[in-house]
This record gives C-alpha cells, sequence and structure tokens, in this order.
C-alpha cells in the first residue's frame, strides 16, 4: 500500500467528522453568516482561538 | 468551497480556500517548524528557522496595526504567561521532535499520507479535548499576567520590539549556523505563508490557529456520547459554548486545519503513489507516536496554542507568550532530538 492509501483514510474520517455532526442534527445555518470578511465589517472575529484564556485577565 | 459558501457563509469558504492553500505551500515548499529547529540543533543549518523569523516578522508588520486600528473586529492572539504555559510549552517541543510534527505539521504529514502522523492526529485531538479541562484549573491556581506588547509600547512601539525580537534570534541563527542561511525556496514558501496569515486575519478577524478546532471536534464527540459540557468551566464560557452549539464548519480554526489537511494532500498526491504507507520500524513505535499526539494536544492548549497559535500568530501578535513559548519549545525540542535519535535507533532495529 502507498501512501495514497493513507491519504483516502484521513479524508473518510474527515467526511464521517463533518457528516455525523451535520447528520446529527447541527447544520450550518446559511441566514446566520458574518460578513465575508471580519475586516471592515460589523461581524468580527469570534473569539474561538488558541490563545484564548478563559479567567485570565485578556 | 463553493457549496460551503452556500450552506455556511462566504467567510467559511474563503477560510477553508485559506487553508488549503496554507497546506499546499507548506507540503510544496517544505516549509515547517519542528524540522528546521531539528536541522539547526543537530546539523548546524539554520536556513528554516530563518524563513520562519521573516514569516513571523512580515505577517507582525500587517496584523499588528491591522488589530490595533479595527477594535471589536480584529483580535490578537495574546495569551497569558505562566508556569504551566512555559513547562507546556516545553513538553510540546519535546513531543514534536519525537515525531517531527507540530500542530501544523502533524496535519500537514496526514494530509501527505503519513501513517505515523495519521495515528498521532486523533490523539492529538483528544489531547487538546483534555486540555480544555485542565486549563481553568491552571489559571486558577499559578499566575497568568497577559503581556501585551502593542499596550505597553504602542502598536508600532510593539512592532519595532517584535522586529528587533525576531532579528537578535536570526543573530544568534546566524552566529551558531554553519550552513549558508538563505534558502530561495524557503524564503518564498515564508512570503506565501505570511501573505496568507495576513488574508487570514483580514478574512477570520483573528490569527490563525490549530490546536483550539482540534480539541472542539472531540468536545462535540463527547457531548454525543452524553458528556456534560456544563460542568467544564471552559465550555461553559460563552465563546466556547457557542462554538461547541455551533457547526464545524463555522469555526474558524476547524477549517482551516481542514484545509491544511486537503492542501497537502492535493500537494502529495502524485508522490504518494511511490511511497510506501508503512514506515520499516517496529510496531510499538505506534504507542510512542500515539502517546506522543497525546502530549502534544494536551501541551498546546495549557501553553495557549501550538507552534501556530502561540509561536507565530503569538508573536506576530505582539503576545509575550509567543516568545516565552519560543524559548521552553526551543529548550524541549533540545531534549526532543535526542529522545528521537533514542528511540528511532531502537525502532529501526539500528541501536537494539
Amino acid at each position: 500500500m502507498s501512501r495514497r492509501t493513507g491519504i483516502v483514510i484521513v479524508f473518510i474520517c474527515i467526511f464521517a467528522v463533518v457528516s455525523a455532526e451535520w447528520l446529527g442534527g447541527n447544520p450550518p445555518d446559511p441566514y446566520s453568516a458574518p460578513d465575508p470578511m471580519a475586516f471592515g465589517s460589523t461581524s468580527g472575529a469570534s473569539g474561538a482561538i488558541c490563545s484564548f484564556a478563559p479567567g485570565a485577565s485578556q | 468551497m463553493s457549496t460551503l459558501a452556500v450552506t455556511a457563509g462566504v467567510r467559511f469558504a474563503l477560510l477553508l480556500g485559506i487553508g488549503l492553500a496554507i497546506g499546499f505551500a507548506l507540503e510544496r515548499f517544505g516549509f515547517g517548524f519542528a524540522g528546521p529547529w531539528r536541522r539547526l540543533i543537530l546539523q548546524r543549518n539554520g536556513q528554516g528557522v530563518m524563513a520562519q523569523l521573516v514569516a513571523i516578522g512580515l505577517t507582525a508588520i500587517a496584523i499588528q496595526p491591522l488589530i490595533a486600528f479595527a477594535p471589536g473586529q480584529m483580535l490578537g492572539a495574546i495569551a497569558p504567561i505562566s508556569l504551566t504555559m512555559v513547562l507546556s510549552a516545553f513538553v510540546f517541543g519535546f513531543a514534536m521532535q519525537l515525531i517531527i510534527g507540530c500542530g501544523s505539521g502533524t496535519l500537514v504529514n496526514a494530509g501527505s499520507g503519513n501513517l505515523l502522523a495519521i495515528v498521532a492526529l486523533p490523539l492529538f485531538c483528544i489531547g487538546s479535548f483534555l486540555g480544555t479541562l485542565l486549563v481553568p484549573a491552571a489559571v486558577a491556581f499559578t499566575p497568568h499576567p497577559v503581556v501585551s506588547l502593542p499596550q505597553t509600547f504602542g502598536v508600532w512601539g510593539s512592532v519595532g520590539v517584535t522586529l528587533a525580537g525576531l532579528a537578535v534570534v536570526g543573530f544568534i541563527v546566524a552566529r551558531y549556523t554553519t550552513e549558508p542561511l538563505w534558502n530561495r525556496k524557503l524564503m518564498i514558501a515564508a512570503i506565501i505563508l505570511a501573505a496568507l496569515a495576513i488574508v487570514h486575519v483580514l478574512v477570520a478577524g483573528q490569527p490563525w490557529g490549530v490546536v483550539y478546532g482540534l480539541g472542539l471536534w472531540v468536545a462535540k464527540g463527547a457531548v454525543a456520547l452524553g458528556w456534560d459540557p456544563s460542568q467544564a468551566a471552559f465550555w461553559t464560557h460563552p465563546i466556547n459554548a457557542g462554538a461547541l452549539s455551533a457547526s464545524i464548519l463555522t469555526d474558524t480554526a476547524s477549517l482551516t486545519s481542514m484545509g491544511l489537511i486537503g492542501g497537502a494532500a492535493l500537494a502529495a498526491w502524485h508522490g504518494a503513489k511511490d511511497t510506501p504507507l508503512w514506515p520499516t520500524l517496529k510496531p510499538w513505535i505506534f504507542i510512542v507516536v500515539a502517546l506522543a499526539g497525546l502530549m502534544l494536544g494536551m501541551s498546546s492548549r495549557l501553553a495557549f496554542g501550538c507552534n501556530v497559535g502561540a509561536l507565530f500568530s503569538g508573536i506576530a501578535s505582539g503576545s509575550g507568550h509567543g516568545w516565552a513559548w519560543m524559548l521552553a519549545g526551543f529548550l524541549g525540542s533540545v531534549a526532543g532530538v535526542r529522545g528521537r535519535e533514542w528511540l528511532w535507533a531502537r525502532a529501526s532495529g539500528e541501536g537494539a
């Protein structure tokens, strides 16, 4: 087997995760989508970011 | 991408596209973080590290003013410095050298069909989730001061301090290295990466990150299996609770991470045909790799980011924790490189 098999396995796993969440009743809602770009819009960053430290003074 | 634009929103399709471009560039140009640190430590080759410094510097010049002049829309990767944060960065540096896969590197390697990364990635995700359960305790029991260079020096002062700091690191690397310092291909990759990181901030309103999305995927799975997030302080915060209840197709870090895997796969597909899936290593190495993946996940959450969220985006945003991460992560890498040599010699049967 070549690494192409590994690539296919990874894609199947990602597809399974996205599908499971979607079918589990959590599809995205295009009607609540933010502006295409945060810059210059009223809908800015989500704040869900790696450096987020709840409880620390930020 | 067009399907995502219609079903979720244009911003999310753009973020997936940015992730694809980053993954493609990292794989095609051989740009990384763990590998260059290893080459600097073992071979005194600083080309990859110099490219990293250039990428971070270019990004900093653009995003610090952007974030400062668009308050409320833009958010920097500013996080606290603490004992647990520094120790965790050390552990991350150690673990990323064991498998030569950092936050972005593990995604890119998995996307290119590397079996070791494919084994490490799920444990990386689980570790990131477990780390979210430990973050509130870490914050509560150890001081976590935030050092924000833009707040301390003003935006242009912060840009100057950031560039000066990068120049000092570059000078040290230049003094240490015995190889030519500049590599044309890596410098092109650094410029591309910086451009994509800047576009990421313009679109998402916040810098590029990896670890948050990985932990979110497992948190969603845990909820589906009956876990109650209301008992976890991290996940009851409105931002995290919102991410947990929304689709992962609307989460910034999730989309760029999936894009990274896809972009790396596109770049690696042709060559992957002739590369064997199974490495010629003893099977027990997979246990080591899985444990390293777990360490990567937990430590990166407690360090408020991996090499991307803390090192790259943290320093580029003017966060003191990015600099602390760089120092601790490099020291961990020095130990990790030795650990890798020892382990791989035995796994390949050379040192048994």
